[in-house]
């Protein structure tokens, strides 16, 4: 395993290199501060603010709601702000203007909305279905979350 | 300081942060990385093709499809990735922050892993909302280059990580406790520490008190497929015609654009309008002999209808009906020959859409026209009139459009 890990460990820091040549390279150095500024942006919003924000709102939720319900808003807000994330910036820029009107064609603010809907609807019906289950089979239930 | 990160870490600890769901996830944006880096190259190097490199005319779709995948599996990354820090977050507070020379190389490789698969990601999907403003590098360059850093980075991680990677491949290990010295950071003597102060200490007493979540692995990994299910038939549909029915955030879409097919450079845009709706208009062959062809003398030649796709860079694609003479047909007439490259030029000047050189094995094709209808209607300005290139597996840039010239290269 040793020897795995060494030529593996060699290889990918061989490849990184390579890939930082290419950069350099390729990209004008005018543009170099571009790329180090949304490398460390990168660094800032994820350990810096997503992190603590899930925390902060892990623990908000922990105050309103317990076990499995408490999993399944949590998923429910991850995929929330997932598809906030990807589809928002495509709201921006239609705002802005594209270069034609076959990019970006489709209503993305009412579809995220739609989305929103039918992500709240069903994220209530696992709930009451989660609840109902939990109702008939206590023992179950205890049995699933001692196994995990 | 110290007690802080120990008290974040043991708080953060939860049944779907263990070794086995990063090791799972990681198994899938890993391979998620691999298709990307794969498909990616292959529209890297058919645009720019190596010495001595050659490429396939059949399937018709294997670039559609490459790129189509390239895309998906991309925006698949975005569940992952976020899955992939989610399992390992406690790590971000690990105790003491560096071990040693080695523990800081460790820790600067997974932060350079981190930050160029976050920036990857996201200029990769601002490419397919083509918002360049927003990144104050070239996109095609940079994603190219950090594409060799994330996988080397990749091979890199697994060279760390690969003894725990062994131990949670099998579910069957799953549950069983890591073998690490630093475990016992999770473990301290009861009572032995005492209890932190101020907000922090009233907070984590807090959470003490409230009952611990309890995400399961099972749950977490269902959240995690939904997301990326959802993803999938929401947008692929710019790429997969079996997702049109369902796409709602696709950047772009089936049937939406000149004769019901999307476009991306107009001819206003590459400043051909004019010289492109000029009766003077004549297509140069430049072969043994040289020809010049009006659109008349193009309608005059054979005819010949073919299916194929208009596939983007950016991975979007459409399949269309387009018809026309046959390339070969025109470069035989000016006495060309048959293994020889072809050179398209177009009456766009100074872009990477002015030219494109079509391979023997493209040039010779059944299915490479010049086209001069597009789904029955006469080409639309838009899309190339008076004549396009179209041929089969090649991206969308190289099939040059508002033709100028064609030139046989010895």
């Amino acid at each position: 395993m040793r020897v795995v890990r060494g030529i593996l460990g060699a290889v990918g820091v061989l490849v990184i290199l390579g890939g930082g040549l290419v950069l350099l390279d390729l990209v004008d150095p005018s543009k170099y501060l571009g790329i180090v500024l949304w490398f460390a942006g990168a660094l800032i919003i994820h350990d810096g603010i997503v992190a603590f924000g899930v925390f902060g709102v892990s623990l908000l939720l922990r105050r309103r709601f317990s076990g499995g319900s408490l999993a399944i808003i949590q998923g429910a807000l991850v995929i929330a702000a997932l598809f906030t994330a990807i589809v928002v910036p495509e709201i921006l820029k239609q705002g802005i203007g594209t270069a034609n009107p076959t990019l970006l064609p489709l209503d993305y603010g009412r579809n995220l909305m739609v989305f929103y809907v039918v992500l709240v609807a069903l994220t209530a019906a696992v709930l009451v279905l989660n609840a109902r289950l939990r109702r008939r089979v206590p023992t179950s239930h205890t049995a699933d979350a001692s196994q995990v | 300081m110290q007690r802080l990160l120990w008290e974040l870490r043991r708080r953060l600890h939860a049944p779907s942060r263990n070794p086995r769901t990063a090791v799972v996830i990681g198994r899938l944006l890993g391979a998620a990385f691999l298709v990307c880096m794969a498909t990616g190259l292959y529209s890297h190097f058919i645009q720019e093709p190596l010495p001595g490199m050659a490429f396939l005319t059949r399937p018709i779709w294997l670039y559609q499809v490459s790129q189509g995948i390239h895309i998906s599996a991309g925006i698949l990354c975005f569940p992952l990735i976020v899955a992939k820090l989610y399992a390992v977050f406690p790590e971000l507070f690990q105790i003491p922050p560096v071990k040693g020379p080695l523990g800081l190389l460790e820790r600067g490789s997974i932060a350079l892993f981190v930050a160029s698969s976050l920036v990857q990601i996201t200029i990769g999907l601002l490419n397919t909302y083509q918002w360049y403003a927003l990144f104050p590098f070239p996109f095609r360059q940079t994603h190219f280059a950090l594409s060799f850093v994330i996988i080397g980075s990749l091979a890199l991680h697994i060279a760390i990580k690969l003894p725990v990677i062994r131990q949670y491949w099998f579910a069957a290990n799953a549950d069983v406790p890591m073998e690490r010295e630093d475990d016992a950071a999770f473990q301290p003597v009861a009572g032995s520490i005492a209890p932190l102060r101020g907000v922090t200490g009233r907070v984590f007493a807090w959470i003490d008190k409230t009952p611990a979540p309890s995400t399961s692995r099972r749950s977490f990994f269902a959240v995690v497929g939904v997301a990326g299910a959802a993803l999938v038939t929401l947008s692929a549909g710019q790429s997969f015609k079996v997702f049109d029915a369902t796409n709602a955030f696709g950047p772009r879409k089936n049937g939406v654009g000149p004769s019901g097919l999307p476009i991306n450079r107009t001819a206003k845009k590459a400043d051909v309008v004019e010289a492109a709706l000029s009766p003077d208009w004549r297509l140069t062959v430049l072969g043994s002999s040289v020809a010049t062809l009006s659109r008349a003398d193009l309608l005059a030649l054979p005819q010949h209808t073919v299916e194929l796709p208009i596939a983007c860079v950016e991975g979007w694609s459409q399949m269309a009906t387009w018809s026309g003479p046959r390339l070969r047909d025109i470069i035989d007439a000016v006495g060309g020959r048959p293994d020889a490259t072809i050179r398209v030029q177009s009456l766009e000047q100074g872009s990477i859409y002015a030219t494109s050189e079509l391979p023997a094995n493209f040039a010779r094709d059944e299915l490479t026209l010049v086209a001069l209808t597009l789904n029955g209607d006469v080409l639309d300005i838009d899309h190339g009139y008076p004549a396009r290139l179209i041929a089969p597996a090649r991206p969308g840039v190289l099939q040059t459009k508002w033709l100028s010239s064609l030139e046989v290269l010895s």
